[in-house]
C-alpha cells in the first residue's frame, strides 16, 4: 500500500501533515514513524509534534518558514526509514468492573442484550492499540473495541468522573486518566497512575502503545491502589509484535 | 508579597503557556492575548516568559505587602492605588501596603498586571499557567498570598509608557488562514466570507468562544485529528467555535480556518455581544 503523506500550512508555525482519512493501524505506524524521523531530524528546529490517527501537527519555532520547512519534509527518507523493524509495548490494565466502579455497566449491558458478565469478557479479550493521546492530559485514543460493545455516548454527560475509570463512548473505549467532565459509559476502574505532572511529567501509556484489561476484584482493587501509592507496583510491561 | 483580598471574576497566574507536553494532552494554555501581557512585562523590564496575572471582566483586589513596580495593559481598566487612578500601560511604583483595585473595563476584556521580577507560583511541567488538573489552582482565590520574585533592586529613573493603538479592541475585523479542513466549509460562506457575520456569544472562555449567527450551516466531523489556539471549528448541528489558549490538542470537528497569532490576541479582547466578521488573508511564507 502507498501511504504517500501531504503537506499543508497549519496556522503561523505549523504543518499537518497528512495520510488517507481513515482509522487503520497500519496509517497509524506511518504517522508515528514520521513523527520519530522529523524529531530525529529537526529536533532543535521544532517546538512539538502532536500524533494522531492519521495526521501529525509540526509545531515549530518562530523563526522557521513554514513553506522552505514543507520541502525539507518532502526530502526526508520516509520509505528507506520503513525498513526498520517495529517493536511495542503491551501493558495490562488492572480493572475492577464491580458495578460499584463501572456505574454504567449493568445499563450498558442491558443495552446491548448481553451479560455484565459477557461485557468483561468482550472487553478483557481484545488487544487495543494506543493511535495517540488527546482529549485529557495522558488520555489514550485506544483502538480495537470489540462491535458488540459499541455504545452511544449518554444523553447528559457526567459533571465527574474519578481518575482511572474506563469507559465506552461510541465506538471507541477509553481511560479516564484525570478527574474530569465527561459523556462516556463508565464499565470500571483501574487502579493505576495514567498520568501526573508531580515533578516531572509521568505519563503511562505512549502512541504506539498495546493495552489489553485484565478484570480484578475489589480486594485486588485496593490492594494495587495501595501499592500504586507508594510506588512499588510493578505495572505489567511485555514486548510486543502486532 | 501580594494578599487576594477579593479575586474578581476569573484571575489567573499566566505565562506564555506550556509547550513541548501537547502530545501527551497536555494543553498549552498561557495568556490569551499575547501582546498586551508582553508589553506589561516589557514595561517592567521583564523578559517576556515572565509569569503575569490575568484579569477578565472584574478585576480583583490586591493587598501589597512588599514595595514593587507594576504595569497594567490590556483592557481599559479605571485601576486605582491607593484610591489614587493608576494610568494603563506605564510603569508604576508601588509602595508596601497599598491596595489595587480594577473596577470594570469600558472596553475589552482582560487585562494584564506585571510585577517587577515577576509572579512566582506553582510551576509544573515547566510553566505557571494555571490550567486545572495540572496546577493545583485554576485560578488565585481570595486569601492566596501571591510571592514576588526578587525585583532586580534598583527602580529604573526613566518613565516608561506606551501607547496601545484602540484597533487592538475595536477591529470586528478577524484576519484567519484556510483551515485544513476549509473545503467542508459550506461554499455560500466560502463566497463571501466578510459578510458572514457572527456575535460571540456568553458561553465563552480560555477554552474556546462559542459564536453565533450561522445557525443552518454545518460541516460534517472529522476523525480526531491536531488542534490548536486559533482554530475555529464548524460542527455538524452548526456550531461555530474558535479554540483559545487552554483548547485541547485534538479534535473532532471541521477545522474551517486558523485565526493568526495577532488575531488570536484580538479575539482575547472580545466580550459576549461583540459582532465580529473573518477575513481570509493567504498562508504565512
Amino acid at each position: 500500500m502507498n501511504f504517500q503523506p501531504t503537506y499543508q500550512h497549519f496556522g503561523e508555525n505549523g504543518v499537518l501533515i497528512n495520510w488517507p482519512s481513515k482509522i487503520d493501524p497500519q496509517i497509524n505506524d506511518e504517522v508515528l514513524r514520521l513523527d520519530i524521523l522529523i524529531t530525529k531530524t529537526f529536533g532543535d528546529r521544532i517546538i512539538e509534534l502532536v500524533p494522531s490517527y492519521q495526521s501529525l501537527a509540526v509545531y515549530l519555532k518562530e523563526v522557521e518558514s513554514v513553506s522552505n520547512f514543507i520541502e525539507l519534509l518532502k526530502e526526508l527518507p520516509i520509505s528507506e526509514d520503513r525498513r526498520y523493524e517495529k517493536v511495542s509495548r503491551l501493558i495490562t490494565i488492572p480493572v475492577c468492573y464491580d458495578p460499584k466502579y463501572g456505574l454504567d455497566i449493568e445499563e450498558l449491558a442491558l443495552a446491548n442484550k448481553i451479560t455484565t458478565k459477557k461485557v468483561i469478557q468482550l472487553h478483557t479479550k481484545e488487544i487495543y492499540k494506543v493511535y495517540f493521546l488527546g482529549f485529557l492530559p495522558g488520555f489514550p485514543y485506544l483502538g480495537g473495541l470489540n462491535e458488540s460493545l459499541y455504545t452511544p455516548r449518554k444523553n447528559k454527560p457526567r459533571k465527574h468522573i474519578t481518575e482511572g475509570s474506563v469507559a465506552i463512548g461510541g465506538e471507541q473505549t477509553g481511560i479516564y486518566t484525570i478527574d474530569s467532565p465527561g459523556g462516556w459509559n463508565v464499565i470500571g476502574r483501574s487502579p493505576l497512575a495514567f498520568f501526573s505532572c508531580e515533578s516531572s511529567l509521568r505519563c503511562l501509556l505512549k502512541p504506539g502503545d498495546f493495552v489489553r484489561f485484565s478484570s480484578i476484584d475489589e480486594t485486588e482493587f485496593k490492594k494495587i491502589e495501595a501499592e500504586v501509592a507508594n510506588d512499588t507496583f510493578q505495572v505489567g510491561k511485555e514486548v510486543y509484535h502486532d | 508579597m501580594i494578599e487576594v483580598l477579593s479575586r474578581g471574576l476569573y484571575t489567573s497566574i499566566q505565562d506564555l503557556g506550556r509547550f513541548g507536553f501537547r502530545r501527551n494532552g497536555v494543553p498549552l494554555s498561557g495568556v490569551m492575548d499575547r501582546y498586551s501581557a508582553i508589553l506589561a512585562n516589557r514595561l517592567v523590564g521583564n523578559s517576556e516568559q515572565e509569569a503575569v496575572l490575568e484579569i477578565t471582566h472584574i478585576g480583583p483586589v490586591l493587598h501589597f505587602k512588599s514595595t514593587t513596580e507594576i504595569a497594567i495593559t490590556g483592557a481599559g481598566f479605571t485601576p486605582t492605588l491607593n484610591d489614587l487612578k493608576v494610568p494603563l500601560n506605564t510603569r508604576t511604583y508601588v509602595p508596601e501596603n497599598s491596595i489595587l483595585k480594577f473596577g470594570h473595563p469600558s472596553y475589552g476584556l482582560r487585562a494584564y498586571l506585571s510585577v517587577s521580577g515577576g509572579f512566582i507560583s506553582e510551576k509544573k511541567l515547566g510553566s505557571y499557567s494555571q490550567y486545572s488538573g495540572i496546577t493545583q489552582k485554576e485560578t488565585i482565590e481570595k486569601g492566596d498570598l501571591l510571592s514576588l520574585s526578587p525585583s532586580e533592586g534598583i527602580p529604573l529613573k526613566i518613565t516608561a509608557s506606551v501607547k496601545v493603538p484602540r484597533r487592538h479592541f475595536s477591529s470586528e475585523s478577524i484576519e484567519v488562514f484556510a483551515g485544513p479542513d476549509y473545503h467542508l466549509l459550506p461554499k455560500e460562506i466560502q463566497k463571501n466570507i466578510s459578510e458572514a457575520k457572527v456575535t460571540v456569544t456568553s458561553q465563552s472562555n480560555r477554552m474556546g468562544y462559542l459564536l453565533a449567527g450561522w445557525e443552518g450551516l454545518s460541516a460534517k466531523g472529522i476523525i480526531t485529528a491536531p488542534v490548536q489556539p486559533g482554530t475555529v471549528q464548524l460542527t455538524p448541528s452548526g456550531q461555530c467555535v474558535v479554540l483559545m489558549r487552554d483548547a485541547q490538542t485534538t479534535g473532532g470537528y471541521a477545522r474551517v480556518f486558523q485565526l493568526t497569532e495577532k488575531a488570536v490576541n484580538i479575539m482575547s479582547q472580545k466580550r459576549a455581544g461583540a459582532s465580529l466578521h473573518f477575513k481570509l488573508v493567504d498562508q504565512p511564507k
